[in-house]
């Protein structure tokens, strides 16, 4: 099974606020998701984003794949170079 | 979700460019999105909101990577162009300022000691409430 880990949108309309969620890559649009692993808050300036390492790194190094906007926010966090 | 504290990462983050232009679609979708035509809106709901990729959305909808692209693009163009023209997000964005400031200022005064009327409280709180509801309604 392909695991991705994806962003989420959430929050109200005009308010936008994510999750940081590992899913199944086959059913990405249903909502479903296996494990939530952190959240991002890009309405604050600066922008903040919370995330368990701990279980990010184990889903990584299980072969989950993350969207490139997930890599991007793991890499700015330190969690992968 | 039980977790030991010490596995946590919380911080800020710089926002990269890429990640600051799918939020601030985002945004445009939440004002404009119901302008696009409905093939559209799925594909760009897909790419933009649940951060799919072009290949995925590409794969599921039968169409090739380059098709997604170019539908994501111009909806992209769309929706800014309803922004250049009617500024509602703009306006949103002033408008919350101005009331979160309003609510501010009742909540200063409330916390005044030498306010000891009942009918100042009564018309601060009232303010606050209203400012409350203008934000809510945005």
């Amino acid at each position: 099974m392909a695991v991705k880990i994806r962003l989420k949108r959430m929050g109200q309309k005009k308010a936008p606020f994510y999750r940081i969620v590992v899913s199944d890559s086959r059913s990405p649009r249903d909502g479903r998701f296996i494990e939530e692993i952190g959240t991002y808050d890009p309405t604050k300036d600066p922008s903040v984003f919370n995330i368990n390492e701990e279980v990010a790194k184990k889903w990584l190094s299980n072969g989950a794949q993350p969207t490139e906007t997930v890599g991007k926010l793991f890499k700015n966090a330190g969690i992968t170079k | 979700m039980s977790v030991t504290n010490s596995s946590i990462h919380t911080g800020i983050v710089s926002t990269d460019d890429k990640l600051k232009e799918k939020v601030e679609l985002s945004i445009l979708f939440d004002f404009y999105g119901e302008l696009l035509k409905n093939h559209n809106k799925q594909i760009f709901e897909d790419y933009i909101l649940n951060d799919l990729s072009l290949s995925e959305i590409a794969d599921g909808q039968g169409i090739s990577r380059q098709g997604v692209h170019d539908i994501v693009k111009r909806c992209s163009k769309q929706l800014k162009e309803c922004e250049e023209k009617l500024n509602l997000i703009k306006e949103f964005n002033e408008t919350k300022v101005k009331a979160n400031r309003i609510k501010e200022i009742a909540q200063q005064l409330m916390e005044l000691s030498s306010l000891k009327d009942e009918k100042d409280i009564h018309q601060l709180s009232e303010i606050i409430e209203l400012a409350n509801e203008i934000m809510e309604e945005l």
